[in-house]
């Protein structure tokens, strides 16, 4: 859900839905809902704490017509617009690091063939590897949905799953 | 009149443009953070428009006439307490200097101030939506003065202009709900075209053979009998008596469809389904909703976490049959079969049972045509939303071999087997 006017240091989370990426340079908290298959994608610079998250839902952008149009909606392509906009903002590349969390698959459909939520989770490292880009954490792959928040200017992922108000439900990447 | 996936995806981005803009105006009037919810293609019988606004809450609307390249009414409806919640902050807004007629805060009837204050607001949101349809179409589009409407049914709003539909017509209907963060304040806008001047842009806009107008009316008669049929198993087999509450045939784009699905833990059964047409059907309770079934379902105490092996057996079941009667629904109007999976249950958070379904359909499409059904019980806790999402191009085909004389004909019947929850 878009969010228009929103005022620096607001309480409220930014939501990144699906197929969005946000960069802030703040402590705004950035937040996705209800992650099934999708991944979500935290890029941060821990130095100048310059940050972004993106919910991808689909592996590959670079075949498909609309990612220049839609980068967020795909992982390789989402990681090089998040990359690309931190360091338009002054983040230092080669100082990023990357977290994800997502992928899992909830459902053995025959048409689902690996699952769906796997190939997100191998575009997305395969993307990052091939940038030079460390993966410094991950909560990925299962059978449930999980809701992320991320603060770029500390680098903190929380994840929740839906048993998310005990402990065992909330872990910080 | 003949429409394609093309011609409503470039009315869904107008939808979605309108919405933005509306709402970055609001937010620059107000001084408040503005939020677009779910955006909308609906298709939708009069009756069921009219139903919508006979929920008893008083409405204030503001409509505007179009002309150019879209003839129609474009209505922005709030609820009346929305409404003035608006116009305070407006005129909190305007500063002290501003002539406020007595306490504008819970006033009983709009005066003078209040009235064009609010016909002001809706005049801002009208053209924002229209603006953003403008510039997707680049074309020109001609707004009327704005008029003030207010009453508790559709009449006012609808009653006297000729492009409402009637009860049984389908209309197309663009729906956007916008939200200002952190007060209660939302609104609703709906946008009734002229039949002939959305033939005309759809003609323009249509870039593959297509679907005739006719035929969608037929299928969603369809999809009418595969509520019914989930209804009456539900009631069948639990006992409950339940009754459909809302269908609603939707044109929306994929990422839409999570977002519109409850931020709580849900109880779910999904299925895949083949055929002709192929895809994904989903049926969603609430927590309560799902034991309240289980309780209904299973005739010995239940003392588990959760819901446990049997309580989980008893939901598929269900689900199982519900299924079973929908697709049949559409397989006896299409004159085809479709086979579903096995029930997958879920127990999770709402949207991410949903994604992994439009994750598979978003290889080939952007958007999807969704049948929304809530079908609810008296009294009792029985809410259950059922989610059908065909894939694009077997739809397509399926509603072109579709005869629109059967459906009247065909009879749809489930087959009620002994419920299995040892």
């Amino acid at each position: 859900m878009k969010t228009y006017g929103t005022e620096p240091g607001a309480p409220t989370p930014v939501q990144v839905g699906i197929s969005e990426l946000v960069v802030s340079d703040g402590d705004d908290t950035l937040k996705s809902y209800g992650l099934g298959s999708c991944l979500a994608i935290a890029l941060y610079d821990p130095q100048s704490g310059i940050g972004g998250l993106a919910h991808v839902m689909l592996p590959d952008g670079d075949a498909a017509d609309n990612s220049d149009r839609k980068p967020g909606k795909y992982a390789d392509t989402a990681i090089r617009a998040l990359l690309r906009r931190m360091v338009e903002q002054g983040a230092n590349y080669t100082a990023v690091e990357a977290k994800i969390a997502g992928g899992s698959d909830m459902f053995e459909f025959e048409s689902f063939g690996d699952g769906v939520g796997q190939r997100n989770i191998a575009a997305a490292k395969e993307e990052l590897e091939k940038l030079g880009v460390p993966l410094e954490a991950e909560d990925v792959g299962g059978e449930h949905g999980r809701t992320v928040e991320f603060t770029p200017g500390t680098g903190s992922l929380v994840v929740k799953t839906s048993d998310g108000d005990d402990e065992n439900g909330v872990t910080e990447l | 009149m003949k429409l394609d996936v093309n011609a409503l995806g470039t009315f869904y981005r107008m939808a979605r443009e309108g919405a933005g803009i509306a709402a970055g105006r609001l937010t620059h009037m107000m001084g408040v953070e503005t939020q677009v919810g779910v955006t909308k293609l609906n298709f939708m019988r009069g009756r069921e428009i009219r139903r919508d606004f006979e929920d008893s809450t008083e409405k204030v609307g503001v409509r505007v006439k179009l002309t150019g390249a879209i003839e129609g009414y474009s209505v922005v409806v709030f609820e009346r307490e929305s409404a003035f919640r608006v116009v305070e902050t407006l005129l909190a807004e305007a500063g002290p200097d501003a002539e406020i007629d007595g306490d504008v805060g819970e006033p009983d009837e709009f005066d003078e101030m209040t009235e064009s204050a609010a016909t002001e607001v809706g005049h801002i949101i009208n053209s924002g939506f229209i603006d953003g349809w403008a510039d997707v179409l680049e074309a020109v589009i001609d707004v009327s003065t704005p008029e003030f409407v207010e009453g508790v049914s559709a009449e006012p709003f609808f009653g006297d202009i000729d492009e409402a539909p009637g009860d049984d017509d389908l209309a197309l209907l663009f729906q956007s709900r916008i939200e200002t963060v952190g007060t209660e304040v939302g609104f609703n806008h709906y946008l009734f075209p002229k039949r002939e001047s959305m033939s005309k842009l759809l003609e323009r806009l249509r870039t593959s053979e297509g679907i005739e107008y006719d035929k969608l009316d037929g299928f969603d008669r369809m999809a009418e009998r595969g509520a019914e049929e989930v209804a009456e198993t539900a009631t069948t087999l639990t006992g409950i008596d339940t009754s459909v509450e809302i269908r609603r045939l939707n044109f929306v784009s994929l990422e839409a469809i999570p977002e519109q699905v409850a931020e709580e833990k849900l109880v779910g059964v999904a299925f895949e389904f083949d055929g002709m047409p192929s895809g994904y059907l989903l049926f969603l309770f609430d927590e309560e909703s799902a034991h309240e079934i289980v309780d209904a379902m299973v005739p010995m105490e239940v003392d588990e976490d959760g819901f446990g092996e049997m309580g989980t057996s008893a939901i598929k079941e269900l689900g199982n049959i519900m299924a079973s009667g929908f697709l049949d629904g559409w397989a006896n109007v299409l004159d085809t079969t479709i086979d579903h999976s096995t029930p997958e249950f879920i127990h999770d958070m709402g949207a991410a049972a949903v994604d992994p379904v439009i994750i598979q359909l978003g290889e080939n499409q952007d958007f999807a045509f969704v049948f929304d059904t809530v079908v609810v019980a008296d009294g009792r806790e029985f809410d259950c939303e059922v989610y059908a999402i065909p894939d694009e191009s077997d739809l397509e085909r399926a509603l072109n071999n579709l005869d629109v004389d059967r459906i009247e004909d065909a009879k749809t019947t489930a087959e009620f087997q002994e419920v299995d929850t040892t």
